[in-house]
């Protein structure tokens, strides 16, 4: 990143990460040239933090704010403050109307959100187990009186005067939104839909503004538990999150910007805060660096990419196959089973700050699955932290600089967290502190190395095609560990890694997604008119989810012909209860050909995740879902294109050495500055290359060699 | 025959043991050294901790990943929704080294099959080799019941057997007498349903089509059967798979010494976690359930089953020191013409998937617990049947009754230790099972089993309450699944899903409350079903002044005019049968005829469109006296739809108050003057001990008991001569006082004849447990 001190740049691209701690901010120029600001996150006022973290990533490139705002076309927001308001309850007082005699099942929730999130021995340890609070209470829940039944039929027709009573009686309580969810309504929304027109009568009625929201109006899919979940996400606290995207649009606009914001969405894309289904913005940050990968991947021509990023407190992992995400239709967070379309990501709560304790009865080695978080580990005398962590070990064993950590913010004490390792694992294990130190790190290395061996071999592929990016705070330190051996195509380092997500955000396609259930069911041997008449049901669907997707976009200025579609479909054996995610071969479907188009799509895809043994054609297929896809072009980070210069790194680059442990000796690791290394320079472990944010290991027996991108790549010798 | 083998002499097993060689050997030195396979030093362990760690969770990972991902393949939302899968890791010897979560219990069942399969001659015949597939699901071996279907798959290294990998499912039939995979009509195993013993049943990786044909005609669910099948296998093939890597990775020779020293290693761990938690002693509980077999809504085939009787499970839990122990089970029912009998594998190893939930939460599952523990079963007893023609479909009927009071006993030790969190009262008696069958809202034939009640009450600990609708003894990740889904699987539409007021016991800590659901009948011609559940008994119990669970009844409605009704808009049942003693439904339906009495188990019952069952989950005991209760969670209890009113003041002392908003509050005053009078009534109704023994005795001296009652103590008494000794010392009875079965008006067909399957030709059965 050329640190220009001419201002005539023009920024283009703003990129917003704001975590629990720290706000990230990632500007990038008509050249594509980009810098990073930091600040402290401001809870109270997002803003503030924004600002502060915007005026420091600007100085450096000798922007006032004012300056750069008034060119930014785009700008894209991702952050914890929604998840945070879930997993603190404190969302907006809503009331649920579902069937009579179903009003407990939003607070019996599924048993499985019980212990959700667990680790083994916790999920099998039945005391731990517990509920969180219902999003809405019992008393904010009614019932209206009618049944459809799974395939659509009515059962029993809705008498409307339940509906009446229940939107009265929680009017009167005052709610601040009601959400509406009645059993299989995916699959014929007719009774859901009228009776949210009768509670919105009634809210007009009232005089009082309370938003409705009809679970078919938002996320159309089977499984009430992970839809009403999610519909009254929308209500309790996507809302207040659509306020403060607002408030910062506005200071921002007071700032002189003339944009507006987008946020990173679960699925993958960004959409606008004025979006309709804004609850799936929970969680963002992390699939930002997902969405860097790719991009990176799109522009550099890497088509298969495991990511893989390690914070403080986790090692998230996920995979692009072929230059696309892998969706997870039902996934869980915050404890709660929801019907979002999600960036497939898995994380093992292993992370720099994880505990490592040993078993007092067995003398296991146990990593986490608690973390001291940002208050390292027992090397920091002031943390107040007496266990000692994955990051004590770094210390130990002279990964880390204990006197430039986080720039020489906090300064770290290596006897310390020596003693407590002797005394906690090295004594009782009978091993040296150092032998102790470099085991668990063995230990954690060899657990995310399985781990992200048994998420390639799920795909049912190898890590030889795939390219393995690394990146987040302690990303760096291990990728040497977690790679080793598993053969990856090749493993590579952005410069940038500690401001990956929000690189990621601003890499983001606008993209707008909708799903609906469907029920096509078709036997092995259907006749082509049948399958003809099948792929006109899909068809209609995509239809239906288009216009959706162009509306969206609509709002936000685009008309349709700017917009790229792509459908797609979820897709079962007949009678499976999982099914599988198909990007469609084909943009429309009308005839039996292109129905077993489909089908081979699916069938190939389906021996790779499981095992060609487990495919079952003979029972004939199920369409489960449509889906449809738009996008926008934006403006994008350009990725920068530095001449290689020799392979010596300049004099000074160096930092001087450390001594470094690993496989049973001490060795003198040679440390560099990474800001000051040029493209083309190769270096050979044992080295170390520190930056403030992060830590690049490169121990013996590897090199690392930077290319004109900026990106190290790492290989064993 | 294959001479050039004969030979060579050279067994199949790593190092040239035959399969039985190996086990012998490894049994031999287990029993001389008293520690696992005579490893008095565990030296991958003890020289390479890092490394011995690294195996253990690559494996354990690999393990737990295979269940998560082959559990996408079924189409059975017992598999897919309720996690009933299961995936071990064996080595040659067959005793398990890791499994994943799931239904545990067969950690140690799978590997009765392998075993089975050692003692009994497989390698020579019908063969052992590399890419075999066996399928197992024999009770009278070691299975629980035959709805659980193993799929074993050994694994060799170099031509050379170093292990096995066992999967299994619960599937939703197995072609018994009634549809459903726990159905309760038959009273043999001859009617227990399809019944495979260690067959192989593929080569090469592949299934054989005389077995795909055969099979998939045996029961009535064929698309769950072949997927599930199908689930088993590729997760099998996955762990195989994955064992080879870490082999190519870290040596076979580490791999060998990890497959037999974490078995050593789990033993261990059991014994220091039982010295950490507990208190030396003997710990004596009982358990009871009801089988009320004279019901004309029970139809057997034999005239001697139609009897009601009460299973009967005295245990005795010896600890010592050292952290060994002993639980002995002498004073238990003989076996019976039901099917709810169990075997001693199913019995003892279901025992680790209740001690992982609360004893030993580790990783570290395997059968170094049950090498860890001694166990006596006697001979004859339900849980160790003589008879090769008992019958097993619903075991877990006693097994789940028996096995609270071991909770129960446990949590006594960890009570007095200072662990009231770890206290648990006991688990829930994990019913209603709803059952059934016919043609299906597709058309098809069909039985349908619903697992709601994998979501029971728990029971309390010492210093909370226990939590609600939220797990199964057998399976600790409980859930109940989603109602959409239930209705993709089952002709059956909710009319409601209610958490059961007052179904959790009453304590200072109450235990969880279960819930129950209201289905009609919708889309289902043909159609029959039943209930299966615990109805006269309350089978588990409170602690030190807790009181029970609520025990079950059945509420069905046929004739119901229901259509009639909703398209007139009079009301519809809906919702929770809220207070049974004070019933809304009945008058909403004046022409219906209904069922509803404490017929907790019925067989097939014919039922059509509109007609109503209702599916009742249970709840949890709970912990100390309810006098001691918060006033004010008493309030919120009722509030919240877990304590039905009139319970607060007659059970906890509780006066309630309008607190608003049709909430209820405390009086707290005359709350304080109800506890006190509730305690002073208490004194005035008590009799010294003595004197209460000696009005019992007098009645025991009489047999004034049920003739239920005097079979149960007749049977135990004859079983467990120990038992009766102590029964006679403790009431100090004459020698001529006798109770005997022969004596009572009801048959004991059983009592005096058997024939174990031990004694068919050529059949070793292995003993795991002292009789």
């Amino acid at each position: 990143m050329p640190l220009d001190k001419e201002s005539h740049r023009k920024v283009q691209v703003l990129g917003i990460d704001a975590g629990g701690t720290m706000t990230d901010t990632f500007f990038v120029d008509s050249d594509g040239d980009f810098v990073v600001g930091k600040a402290q996150s401001t809870p109270q006022n997002e803003a503030l933090g924004l600002i502060a973290s915007s005026k420091e990533g600007l100085e450096h490139w000798g922007l006032t704010l004012d300056e750069a705002l008034s060119e930014i076309q785009t700008g894209v927001y991702s952050g914890t403050a929604m998840l945070n308001r879930v997993v603190q309850r404190k969302g907006l007082r809503c009331g649920l109307i579902v069937n009579a005699g179903m009003e407990d099942f939003h607070r019996m929730g599924r048993a499985i959100q019980a212990y959700l999130g667990f680790a083994y021995e916790d999920r099998i340890h039945l005391n731990t187990h517990y509920y969180d609070e219902p999003l809405v209470p019992r008393h904010l829940t009614r019932g209206v009186m009618e049944r459809v039944d799974m395939s659509g039929t009515v059962v029993i027709p809705l008498r409307e005067e339940t509906a009446r009573q229940a939107a009265r009686e929680l009017i009167a309580q005052d709610v601040e939104g009601i959400v509406i969810s009645l059993l299989h309504s995916y699959r014929n929304p007719a009774h859901e839909r009228r009776v949210r027109d009768i509670v919105l009568e009634e809210v007009e009625k009232s005089g009082k503004a309370i938003p409705v929201f009809a679970s078919t109006d938002y996320y159309p899919v089977r499984k009430e538990t992970h839809r009403t979940n999610t519909t009254i996400l929308e209500a309790y606290a996507a809302e207040p999150s659509r306020q403060t995207l607002n408030k910062i649009s506005s200071a921002f606009k007071e700032n002189g910007s003339k944009f507006d914001f987008r946020v990173m969405a679960t699925h993958g894309g960004t959409i606008s805060w004025k979006a309709k289904e804004l609850a799936r913005t929970i969680v963002s940050g992390p699939i930002g660096g997902v969405i860097g990968a790719k991009y990176l991947g799109e522009v550099l021509g890497y088509s298969n990419i495991a990511c893989s990023d390690i914070g403080g407190t986790s090692f998230d992992v996920a995979l692009i196959t072929q230059n696309e995400l892998t969706i997870r239709n039902d996934p869980d967070m915050a404890r709660l089973v929801l019907s979002l379309p999600l960036v497939a990501m898995d994380s093992v709560g292993a992370g720099a700050g994880s505990f490592i304790r040993l078993d007092p009865y067995t003398k296991a080695i146990k990593l986490g699955p608690d973390s001291a978080g940002y208050r390292v580990g027992v090397c920091w005398a002031e943390s107040g932290i007496e266990t000692v962590t994955i990051s004590d070990c770094h210390v130990i064993l002279g990964y880390l600089n204990p006197d430039n950590f986080l720039g020489g913010q906090v300064k770290l004490d290596r006897e310390r967290a020596w003693n407590a390792m002797k005394e906690q694992i090295a004594d009782p294990l009978g091993l040296s502190v150092e032998d102790a130190a470099a085991g668990v790190i063995e230990l954690l290395d060899s657990d995310l190395r399985d781990y992200l061996r048994s998420m390639i071999s799920g795909k049912g592929s190898t890590p030889g095609n795939f390219v393995c990016f690394s990146y987040g705070g302690a990303g760096p330190v291990h990728t040497y560990g977690y790679t080793e051996g598993l053969g990856f195509e090749d493993v590579i380092v952005p410069a940038w890694a500690a401001g990956f997500s929000a690189f990621g955000c601003a890499a983001a396609d606008f993209e707008y997604r909708y799903d609906k259930s469907l029920d096509i069911n078709i036997a092995p041997d259907a006749p082509d008119a049948l399958k003809t008449t099948q792929a006109e049901t899909l068809q209609a669907a995509w239809e239906e989810l288009k216009e959706r997707v162009l509306e969206e976009f609509e709002i936000n200025g685009y008309s349709p012909d700017k917009v790229q579609l792509q459908p797609g479909f979820r897709m079962q054996y007949r009678g499976q209860l999982n099914d599988l995610e198909i990007e469609s071969p084909i943009m429309e479907a009308r005839s039996a050909e292109d129905w077993d188009r489909l089908v081979e799509a699916f069938n190939d895809t389906y021996g790779r995740v499981y095992a060609a043994s487990a495919r079952s054609p003979e029972l004939g297929y199920s369409v489960t879902g449509a889906i449809m896809r738009g996008t926008v072009p934006i403006p994008k980070p350009r990725i920068p294109k530095e001449e290689l210069q020799g392979e010596a790194p300049p004099e000074e680059s160096k930092l001087g050495t450390r001594k470094f442990y690993r496989h049973k000796k001490w060795v003198n690791a040679q440390l560099y500055q990474m800001e000051k290394l040029r493209p083309g320079n190769r270096i050979t472990g044992p080295a170390i290359i520190e930056s403030d944010a992060t830590t690049f290991v490169v121990p013996g027996g590897f090199e690392t060699w930077l290319d004109g991108h900026r990106l190290f790549h790492l290989k064993e010798i | 025959m294959n001479i050039q083998s004969k030979v060579e002499n050279r067994g199949i097993v790593r190092g040239g043991e035959t399969l039985k060689e190996h086990r012998d050997r490894l049994m031999e030195a287990t029993k001389r050294t008293r520690h696992y396979a005579g490893l008095q030093q565990t030296e991958l362990r003890d020289s390479d901790p890092i490394k011995y760690n690294k195996l253990f969770s690559r494996l354990r990972a690999g393990v737990v990943d295979a269940r998560e991902t082959a559990k996408k393949i079924a189409a059975s939302p017992i598999v897919e929704q309720e996690g009933e899968l299961c995936f071990t890791l064996y080595n040659a010897a067959g005793d398990s080294i890791l499994t994943s979560t799931g239904i545990i219990i067969h950690v140690g069942t799978m590997g009765a099959a392998i075993k089975y399969m050692i003692e009994n001659g497989w390698e020579d015949n019908p063969g052992i080799r590399d890419k075999d597939i066996f399928c197992n699901n024999d009770s009278l071996i070691g299975n629980v019941h035959p709805c659980d279907i193993h799929t074993i798959v050994p694994i060799f290294h170099e031509g050379e057997l170093i292990g096995w990998v066992g999967g299994v499912t619960h599937v939703i039939d197995t072609g018994s007498v009634g549809p459903g995979s726990m159905s309760t009509g038959q009273v043999q195993r001859f009617g227990d349903g399809y019944s495979i013993t260690c067959r192989k049943i593929g080569e090469n990786d592949t299934l054989f089509r005389d077995w795909l044909h055969e099979s998939q005609r045996m029961v009535r669910t064929t698309r769950y059967w072949m997927l599930d099948e199908r689930t088993r296998v590729a997760g099998c093939h996955m762990i195989r798979d994955l064992v080879q890597e870490v082999i190519a990775d870290e040596g076979i020779e580490s791999y060998w010494k990890f497959a037999y020293e974490a078995v050593e290693h789990g033993r261990v761990g059991l014994q220091a976690r039982i010295k950490a938690m507990t208190i030396p002693g003997k710990y004596r509980q009982v358990g009871f359930v009801d089988v009320p077999y004279a019901h004309e809504d029970v139809r057997v085939p034999s005239d001697f089953a139609k009897v009601d009787t009460i299973m009967h499970t005295p245990s005795e839990i010896t600890i010592r020191g050292d952290g060994t122990w002993r639980l002995d089970f002498e004073g238990s029912s003989r076996w019976g013409w039901h099917t709810y009998n169990a075997h001693q594998v199913s019995f003892t190893s279901g025992i680790w998937v209740m001690m992982t939930q609360s004893l030993i939460p580790t990783e570290m599952i395997n059968d170094g617990a049950a090498y860890g523990t001694e166990f006596r079963l006697p001979k004859g007893t339900w849980m160790n049947p003589d008879d090769r023609r008992v019958a097993f479909s619903y075991s877990w009927h006693f097994l789940v009754s028996s096995w609270t009071a071991l909770w129960r006993g446990l949590s006594r030790a960890y009570f007095g230790r200072g662990y009231l969190e770890e206290v648990n009262v006991g688990n829930a008696n994990t019913s209603n099972w709803l059952q059934g069958g016919g043609f299906n809202q597709y058309d098809e034939i069909h039985a349908v089993n619903s697992f709601e009640c994998a979501a029971n009450g728990v029971g309390a600990s010492a210093h909370m309450d226990g939590i609600s609708h939220a797990a199964a003894v057998w399976n600790p990740e409980g859930d109940m699944g989603d109602m959409e889904i239930w209705e993709l699987a089952e002709p059956l539409v909710y009319l409601g899903r209610q958490i059961k007021a007052s179904s959790g016991g009453a304590g200072k800590y109450r235990g969880g409350c279960g819930f129950e659901s209201l289905r009609m009948v919708w889309n289902a011609k043909d159609w029959t079903m039943f209930f299966m559940g615990n109805g006269h008994i309350s089978s588990d119990w409170g602690l030190m002044g807790g009181y029970p669970a609520a025990s079950g009844y059945r509420f069905e409605a046929h004739d119901t005019r229901l259509k009639e009704i909703i398209a007139e808009g009079g009301a519809i049942p809906h919702g929770g049968d809220t207070d049974p003693e004070n019933p809304t439904w009945e008058a909403m339906l004046p022409d219906a005829r209904i069922k509803r009495d404490k017929q907790a188990i019925t067989t097939e019952a014919m039922f059509k469109d509109y007609d109503l069952y209702l599916n009742y989950m249970r709840g949890g005991p709970g912990f100390g006296d309810p006098l001691d209760r918060e006033p004010q969670k008493v309030a919120d209890d009722v509030n919240g739809g877990y304590l039905l009113p009139r319970f607060a003041e007659s059970v906890y002392g509780v006066i309630l108050a309008q607190a608003g908003d049709g909430m209820q509050g405390v009086d707290q005053a005359a709350t304080e003057a109800k506890r006190k009078a509730i305690r002073k009534a208490r004194l005035e109704e008590s009799v010294p001990t003595r004197q209460w023994m000696e009005s019992e005795r007098e009645k025991i001296l009489a047999k004034d008991a049920g003739t239920h009652v005097q079979q149960m103590f007749a049977a135990s008494f004859k079983l467990g001569p120990r038992f009766e000794q102590q029964f006679r010392s403790f009431w100090n009875l004459p020698a001529d006082w006798k109770l005997m079965e022969a004596d009572l008006p009801i048959p004991s067909y059983g009592r005096e004849y058997s024939m174990d399957i031990s004694e068919l030709p050529d059949v070793k059965t292995v003993q795991f447990v002292e009789e």
